[in-house]
């Protein structure tokens, strides 16, 4: 496929001088077509492209009759444009069928032109202004998508005044704006982007830029985006999401779907969200979950969201003291792929009494068999469950740790605030 | 000392106020309220208040009748933009662009770009105006209006930006008490109101046309519909959008009532002559109070300011989306050069027009009254088209009988905004 993508790009360099090699879709759209005699068929409606190729090609035009006042569809046979019309071969009509897109088939100015569209290299929601074709080997392949505003004065039909205007006023040349097809996945319909999952280009990026790019599409292009995700990115874009907008995307989900998603979240992450949902829909979704994992969020849930024992969460390593550096290195390898922090160990007595921590780092360089007693920090900061936000990120920011231990009154370790978790606390007040 | 009978009375009497189930259902129906009446108020902006003092100074109680059915005609419209957000889940310039494609929506931005540009100049004139009456002058206001706009957008965020704007609409209570100061005759007021009469002089129908003109205003259906949006309603919550559509276009005209209404008794009553609605503020002052006076004056100013805060953020949102620019507070200047650009040009104009001396500031208010005029039918076609495509509203599209009254609302509000113009050009 990559080879088939760059054969393609080499040879729009070299026939680049040529002319009209390029295309633009508003440059076809509603232009005649003749037939070898020079008698007017129609005007072009619109084009179908297959998808699934690394640059679509056309398959067929869709051509409204002057004669017949009626739309028809045939398929791309490379005609000749000549003065502004398209001249097909002998066969003209001949080839008439019925509009019928197979799949993967997809009318451009119909699904398209003036829609958003994502750009997976700039991680952007962007607007179909134009789109640009390439002709070769008697095909045209679809390859960029014009989103600049040279595209949308072309469409306008002002381009040669504003280039006019801008170069002699300013000397300034519009440039072009165009995005490689590769780059793009198409959202404006369901189906489209369900025709893409294959090789969704979506999950290539960033779950913060997907989170960001879901914010920007509407409802139900963001469900749509969203299901099409694997659940382990899903749940990854859902913790980056605004919580308004994760509500309306795990409501329009099943209650088994969406609980495999969150039991990939974290776990303070997940309670936050099931907080926040409809009691039902809440309590839907814990019955389908994992049983453990459902208890653990249950726990969170009756913390007040605000307070420590809200922050806090209870997937963290903690060892008696007796446990020596290998054995604790054994259970963190083992374990540390459902763990939602793993750089600090903690120690506590069969009461579960915070006795002393230890970093990861501490731990990898101690002798294998030094128990951790020996090896633990006594003297450790740790918050009660309801001690409030603002006091719990100033302990950060005292003490510089990556985490907080949480302690109820009997000072039994309940949970561990992340530093990631106070970001939304702390960030609003850093400024922009 | 009191009893203990006598607490737990009071704790009895406040019991609904202590119960968390009241808060929370209130709460509940609070949250699926606010676009529509903030919308619905923003419309009761500078133009509007001037439009209706006019009303009332020249006409008396003659054109009260006509609220009525422009409280109607407005539920109307704003119900079918309302549905279209909360269905297509899309605001109304994604439709347009999407639908219509990129020539039309070009032009048909460039032209609300314009009109929104008027009105925002007509809102600064309005704090310039109503603070002049305080003793400030306008130099020192406009500049400090301009600031806070400025400041609450960059620097708010949505709920936050919400809560102030719902405060704002408490403000216009301020009519409704000085309205009850002006101290009407009730009784006649209740009879001009439930018997229409129509006169047939130029002047009385361009005031009526008038009146339907700012209280009916494009920019709206651009916001409300987009504001339904942002608040991600389902359709399952349509009832509650179309419940706050209803309640905010009912507010919107209650303080028009009372503006109308208090002017028609104290001016029109005391054969008082005046332009704008600071002549309006200033006349009130011996004819009903100085409180009377001031009431209406802070009036106008919050009813300024507020529409001055909605309206440039409300252009560059809406151009945005159409063309597919990021719009987004959250990202920083370069990221969204074309947003805050917009933004910033339309405040900056806005504003600094008002700064200039002798600005003739009554033909600048006239004239976006008309652009405004101009594009409110081609949007109102645009409604009803987009309305009624199965592709975009599903089985919401509107009934047979929505469609008849639609757009009979429509034609007629058509045909008094082409009146409008005419009478504005001629």
């Amino acid at each position: 496929m990559m080879l088939y993508a760059q054969h393609l790009e080499e040879n729009h360099m070299a026939v680049n001088s040529e002319d009209q090699v390029f295309l633009f879709l508003s440059q076809i759209l509603g232009k005649r077509i003749l037939d070898s005699e020079g008698r007017s068929l129609g005007r072009i409606l619109d084009l179908m492209v297959r998808l699934g190729e690394p640059y679509p090609s056309v398959t067929g035009i869709l051509l409204k009759s002057r004669p017949r006042k009626a739309v028809l569809f045939f398929p791309w046979q490379n005609p000749v444009e000549t003065n502004g019309c398209f001249v097909v071969g002998s066969r003209g009509l001949d080839d008439v069928r019925e509009l019928a897109p197979e799949r993967e088939e997809i009318l451009l100015k119909e699904s398209l032109l003036d829609k958003q569209i994502v750009d997976t290299n700039g991680a952007k929601v962007r607007r179909v202004n134009d789109l640009q074709f390439l002709k070769a080997h008697g095909k045209l392949y679809l390859v960029h998508v014009d989103v600049g505003f040279r595209g949308l004065m072309r469409r306008v039909g002002l381009e040669r005044a504003t280039d006019f205007m801008l170069k002699g006023l300013f000397e300034y040349e519009l440039p072009d704006q165009f995005i490689s097809w590769r780059f793009v996945q198409p959202v404006s319909s369901p189906d489209l982007l369900r025709l893409k999952i294959a090789e969704s280009r979506l999950s290539q990026l960033h779950p913060a830029d997907i989170a960001d790019i879901i914010e920007e599409l509407d409802i139900r292009q963001r469900t749509a985006v969203f299901q099409s995700l694997d659940v382990e990115t899903a749940a990854e874009t859902l913790e980056e999401t605004d919580p308004k907008i994760q509500i309306s995307l795990i409501e329009n989900m099943e209650d088994s779907q969406a609980s495999d998603i969150i039991e990939e979240m974290s776990l303070n992450e997940a309670a936050d969200l099931l907080s926040d949902l409809p009691k039902d829909k809440a309590e839907g979704i814990l019955k389908e979950m994992e049983q453990d994992i459902a208890e653990d969020v249950k726990e969170l849930l009756a913390h007040p969201e605000e307070t420590a024992g809200g922050l806090m969460t209870t997937a963290y390593l903690s060892f008696p003291p007796s446990t020596t550096a290998l054995e604790a290195l054994q259970v963190i390898r083992r374990e540390a792929e459902d763990l939602d922090f793993v750089y600090y160990l903690y120690v506590t007595d069969e009461e579960e009494h915070l006795l002393g921590m230890l970093s990861l780092r501490e731990l990898l360089v101690a002798a294998p068999e030094t128990s951790l007693s020996d090896l633990m920090f006594r003297r450790v900061v740790m918050v009660d469950l309801d001690e409030d936000k603002d006091q719990i990120a100033s302990d950060f920011a005292k003490y510089g740790m990556l985490a907080i231990p949480v302690v109820d009154d009997q000072k039994k370790m309940k949970g561990v605030i992340m530093f990631k978790n106070l970001l939304e606390v702390v960030a609003p007040r850093l400024g922009r | 000392m009191p009893g203990k009978r006598f607490l737990s009375a009071i704790r009895e009497r406040f019991f609904l106020l202590s119960n968390r189930k009241f808060w929370k259902s209130l709460g509940i129906l609070l949250a699926f309220i606010g676009p529509g009446i903030i919308t619905s108020n923003v419309d009761n902006d500078a133009g509007g208040i001037t439009t209706y003092s006019l009303a009332g100074a020249e006409y008396g109680l003659s054109l009260l009748w006509l609220l009525i059915p422009i409280t109607g005609a407005l539920i109307i419209i704003q119900e079918m933009g309302a549905r279209m957000g909360v269905v297509s889940g899309k605001g109304l310039s994604d439709l347009i662009r999407e639908r219509f494609g990129a020539r039309v929506t070009f032009y048909l931005m460039i032209v609300l770009l314009l009109t929104n540009l008027g009105n925002t100049i007509a809102e600064f004139a309005g704090i310039a105006a109503s603070m002049e009456i305080f003793g400030f002058s306008k130099y020192f206001s406009v500049t400090i209006g301009a600031a806070f706009v400025w400041w609450l957008v960059v620097k708010g965020n949505y709920k936050s930006v919400e809560k102030i704007f719902l405060t704002a609409c408490l403000f216009y209570l301020s009519y409704i008490i000085s309205g009850f100061m002006g101290k009407p005759d009730w009784e006649e007021v209740r009879r001009a109101t439930l018997n229409p009469s129509l006169r047939f002089d130029a002047g009385y129908l361009t005031m009526a046309v008038g009146l339907v003109g700012t209280t009916i205003a494009p920019w709206m259906q651009f916001y409300l519909q987009s504001s339904v949006v942002d608040k991600g309603l389902k359709v399952e919550d349509y009832p509650y959008a179309r419940l706050d559509v209803v309640i905010g276009s009912v507010m919107v005209n209650v303080v028009a009532f009372f503006i109308v209404m208090l002017c028609a008794v104290t001016l029109f009553q005391g054969g008082i002559r005046i332009e704008t609605a600071r002549d309006a503020a200033l006349a009130l002052e011996p004819m009903a109070g100085k409180y009377c006076s001031g009431l209406f004056a802070f009036g106008l100013l919050n009813a300024s300011l507020f529409a001055a805060s909605i309206l440039p953020l409300s252009t560059a949102y809406t151009i945005c989306e159409a063309f597919g620019w990021e719009s987004s507070l959250n990202r920083k200047f370069l990221e969204a050069p074309q947003f805050y650009g917009l933004y910033s040009i339309i405040i900056i104009i806005g504003a600094g027009i008002i700064l200039l001396p002798n600005v003739p500031l009554i033909p600048i208010m006239y004239y976006s009254q008309v652009i405004n005029g101009l594009l409110l039918p081609f949007i109102l076609l645009i409604m009803l088209l987009l309305v009624n495509d199965e592709k975009i509203m599903g089985k919401y599209t509107n009934g047979r009988v929505m469609n008849l009254i639609s757009w009979a609302t429509v034609a007629v509000l058509i045909m008094l905004s082409l009146a409008t113009v005419a009478a504005a050009l001629l």
